[in-house]
């Protein structure tokens, strides 16, 4: 039998997707009402869509990249490898989201009056990304009361291996972003060097894009 | 000295020979540089007896007997001896190295500490390298060269502090150094730790207000990275006999309230690193709140979305005030400094006197933040009110209704998809949470509705009537009941369901007889060609010799042959056989002859009509038939 009506258009799967995985942590939900936290639940959703939304508006921020300012272009390696090096589980993958926010919304806030950027898309960015850090800080909360029952701590012993690995991959962010603090310091923040470093955190925006799909995943 | 010997088996290593007791020079033992034991063991590292004589190379058997021995009586004597080689200050000692060596670094502070090596004195002198990867040499560090105590501060090297650094320390007295202490790989931010940060208050009634600035100096390369990164952690308690002490997470400029007036309040504040990083108290302030204020500030405030405009709402105690409301974007608070001029006022809400204040919804774009309002009598202000924290993505209430598309399929039943509203802004809200959706279907004509709950956004409704019009419309819920949102029924689809199963299965019966029919088709057509192709275009030109002729009857061969009667040649031509076989038996009658004549005849026929080829053949024959 061939059925009509097999290519619907632009279906959203999400929900369906959401719906399937919540489903049974929802039920739980309804019979114990303290136990869904309200930060963390739909956290990777709300990262992903907000920091897609910060890829968008980044792109807009400016016209098109000023051609004058491609030989000052430098690469600053971007650690492709942070999926690697975290030890599984979304506690360090949020880790490493709140370490990006974070160094992210410092190099926004040094950018003033000397980028060509437009205030409004910059104003945005840094809402989303004090959105991202407020959330995540929340959610280390809720997490960390929650580790207040007595096995947690056992879990706590046994995470310390996962806590050092994690302290390299955090550092490895830190570097990453050292580079640019510093090639805008020696540039002394011209409108070029402000051209390449968001050039670099698209790049970074998106990486972490893709990153929220291992949030969901685990 | 050194030397070299041999062992049986053939193993050769190299060993340091000091110098008998009484002449024992200084001088550090050719060790490697990793070698963190002490000088005292040299002369036994790696099992290799030193061997004291000269005689290195001694002769295989007896002589060797007698060198093991010696060497036997010579590892004796310096057992013995050891301890009574070390204080022999006279010629010198070797030096310790420094042990437990350990980095502390606090905020741009780094210091360098480990225990002495040994009492008995003299200038003990302690000096440090330092070295970073990408560099193999071993640079001096600053602040470390020829101390006397057992720390040294060396803040004053500008390093990058996310980079592994290694780094050594020896002992020295006068020309004499001890083996170097090597400190593992290790980056100056991993083993950083928070200073105390700086507190200054300010006292209100009923509230104090804090300014927290960050730990570390100003142009400090630790925290470079993180100025707007630290959260705080207070603790406050009342300066009294057993007060009890409330822990709250505080911005950098932020105000504690729900104090009492005129008590003194003592607080300390911790810097925190997330996610691991924790940082030192502060000292502990104290202050006292003043006196209470005639005007109070406005309490409970809150904000609510109301179709298409916000409704700001607060409660105050008296009458006849009026009131200004200001707002803030939320991120402001996370940097540290003075964002007091950064303060908007609210639109629609200058100046107004009742206890709340509607704001068109479009001043506030996607975001999160904080709205405060003060009283005022005319005369003087109250202070502002808490800070209320303010998303405008959340507050929108209403989930819009989804898109539906409904599909006739084969079972006469409808097939319902649910997608995604149409609109990009408004998408994103919908996505945020766990929807089920209401669904209502009902036939056009009549009134019944059928209402289901559904999770699926793809189902079907089954077993309907065939050729009627139904109808669908849904709304999206949200699944947790602690969020309670829901939408708006969206706009109701229709569609007709197909005719029937009769027609149907005579359809698929007519197709599938059509489609069984093609290959019997093909083969009849094949067949067809085939005997057109035989008749019209055959495949071999009729041969032109007899021999073709006789072999078989051609039929085939015969409507071709009509026009030009050779046929009948042939047929006489195969008389012939029968004349040779009459002419064998000539004498049995008459009509052989006449065959014969005919025959001879025919043959001349037969070259006359014919071109020499013919007549060729016709001469041929004979020769051939005699064969």
């Amino acid at each position: 039998m061939f059925s009509l009506g097999r290519k619907k258009k632009k279906m959203n799967t999400k929900p369906d997707v959401i719906q399937k995985c919540l489903w049974p942590a929802c039920l739980v939900g309804l019979f114990i009402p303290g136990a869904l936290s309200l930060h963390c639940n739909l956290l990777h959703l709300h990262l992903r869509e907000v920091t897609w939304q910060n890829l968008r508006l980044l792109n807009s921020m400016s016209n098109s990249f000023p051609v004058e300012c491609l030989r000052e272009s430098r690469a600053f390696e971007l650690p492709q490898d942070i999926q690697s090096h975290t030890p599984p589980g979304k506690r360090y993958l949020k880790e490493a989201f709140y370490e990006m926010s974070t160094q992210a919304f410092n190099i926004f806030r040094e950018s003033t009056t000397k980028s060509t950027w437009k205030k409004k898309n910059l104003k945005q960015i840094q809402i989303r990304l004090d959105w991202q850090m407020h959330h995540l800080e929340k959610c280390f909360e809720e997490e960390e009361k929650g580790k207040e029952d007595s096995k947690q701590r056992e879990e706590d012993g046994m995470d310390f291996s996962g806590a050092m690995v994690s302290q390299v991959s955090s550092l490895e962010l830190r570097r990453y972003f050292y580079r640019m603090y510093n090639f805008l310091k020696d540039k002394k923040y011209s409108p070029c060097a402000w051209e390449i470093i968001r050039v670099e955190l698209r790049r970074c925006f998106y990486y972490f894009y893709k990153l929220t799909l291992l949030l969901r995943k685990k | 000295m050194g030397g070299h010997w041999r062992e049986k088996g053939g193993v050769r290593s190299t060993a340091y020979c000091p110098p008998p007791l009484e002449k024992r020079a200084p001088g550090p033992p050719p060790s490697s540089p990793e070698s963190t034991s002490a000088p005292d063991s040299v002369a036994l590292r790696g099992g290799v007896l030193p061997e004291v004589t000269e005689d290195v190379t001694g002769p295989a058997g007896g002589g060797q007997r007698r060198m093991f021995s010696l060497l036997g009586a010579t590892t004796l004597m310096l057992v013995a001896g050891a301890p009574w080689t070390l204080p022999a200050a006279a010629g010198g000692t070797n030096l310790k190295s420094p042990e437990n060596v350990e980095v502390h670094i606090i905020d741009d502070t780094f210091t360098l500490r480990w225990d002495g090596s040994d009492p008995a004195g003299g200038n003990v002198t302690f000096s440090a390298d330092y070295q970073v990867p990408r560099n193999d040499t071993w640079l001096k560090l600053p602040g470390c060269q020829s101390v006397t105590s057992t720390k040294c501060n060396f803040s004053s090297l500008k390093l990058n502090v996310y980079e592994k650094v290694k780094l050594r320390v020896r002992a020295e007295r006068g020309n004499e150094t001890s083996p170097w202490h090597n400190v593992d790989a290790f980056a100056p931010f991993e083993k950083a730790q928070i200073g105390p940060p700086k507190v200054h208050l300010e006292a209100e009634d009923k509230a104090i207000k804090i300014n927290i600035s960050p730990p570390g100096a100003k142009g400090g390369v630790m925290w470079a990275l993180d100025s707007s990164s630290f959260t705080y952690s207070l603790e406050i308690w009342k300066n009294s006999s057993s007060a009890e002490i409330k822990t709250k997470t505080v911005y950098p400029r932020d105000k504690i309230y729900k104090l009492s007036p005129e008590t003194t309040y003592c607080l300390k504040v911790k810097a925190r690193l997330l996610p691991r990083k924790i940082g030192a108290y502060s000292p502990v302030y104290c202050i006292k709140t003043t006196v209470e204020n005639k005007l109070p500030p406005p309490e409970n405030v809150r904000i609510d979305a109301v179709n298409d405009i916000y409704v700001l709402k607060w409660d105050y105690a008296s009458e006849n005030m009026t009131f200004q409301a200001q707002w803030l974007h939320a991120y402001f608070k996370k940097i540290p400094g003075n964002n007091s001029g950064k303060w908007k006022q609210m639109p629609g809400c200058e100046n107004v006197k009742t206890t709340q204040c509607a704001i068109p919804q479009n001043t506030f774009q996607k975001g999160i933040y904080l709205i405060r309002v003060q009283a005022s009598d005319g005369n003087t202000t109250s202070v502002w009110s808490k800070e209320k924290r303010f998303d405008a993505q959340l507050q929108k209430s209403v989930l819009v209704p989804p898109t539906i598309n409904m599909k006739p399929t084969n079972e006469v039943s409808l097939r319902v998809f649910i997608g995604a509203p149409e609109e990009s802004e408004n998408k994103s809200v919908n996505q945020h949470y766990s929807l089920i959706y209401e669904v209502v279907f009902w036939e056009n004509t009549s009134n019944a509705e059928r209402k289901t709950l559904e999770k699926r956004t793809d189902f079907t409704f089954p077993n309907l009537k065939p050729l009627t019009v139904y109808c669908v419309k849904a709304r999206a819920l949200t699944e947790n009941e602690r969020w309670n949102k829901s939408s708006v029924f969206s706009d109701p689809v229709c569609e007709k369901t197909i005719p029937g199963s009769t027609s149907k299965t005579w359809l698929i019966a007519g197709i599938c007889a059509a489609l069984l029919s093609i290959p019997v088709v093909t083969y009849v057509l094949k067949l067809f060609l085939r005997c057109v192709r035989y008749v019209f275009f055959p495949s071999s030109k009729p041969p032109s010799t007899i021999d073709e002729y006789f072999s078989e009857p051609p039929l085939r061969n015969l409507l071709l042959f009509t026009s030009e009667e050779q046929t009948e040649r042939c047929f006489i031509i195969e008389n012939t056989n029968i004349i040779t076989t009459v002419e064998e038996t000539e004498q049995i009658g008459e009509d052989h002859k006449k065959y014969n004549s005919q025959t001879s005849q025919d043959s001349g026929n037969y070259s006359n009509e014919d071109d020499s080829n013919d007549s060729k053949s016709g001469e041929d024959f004979p020769q051939q038939e005699a064969e």
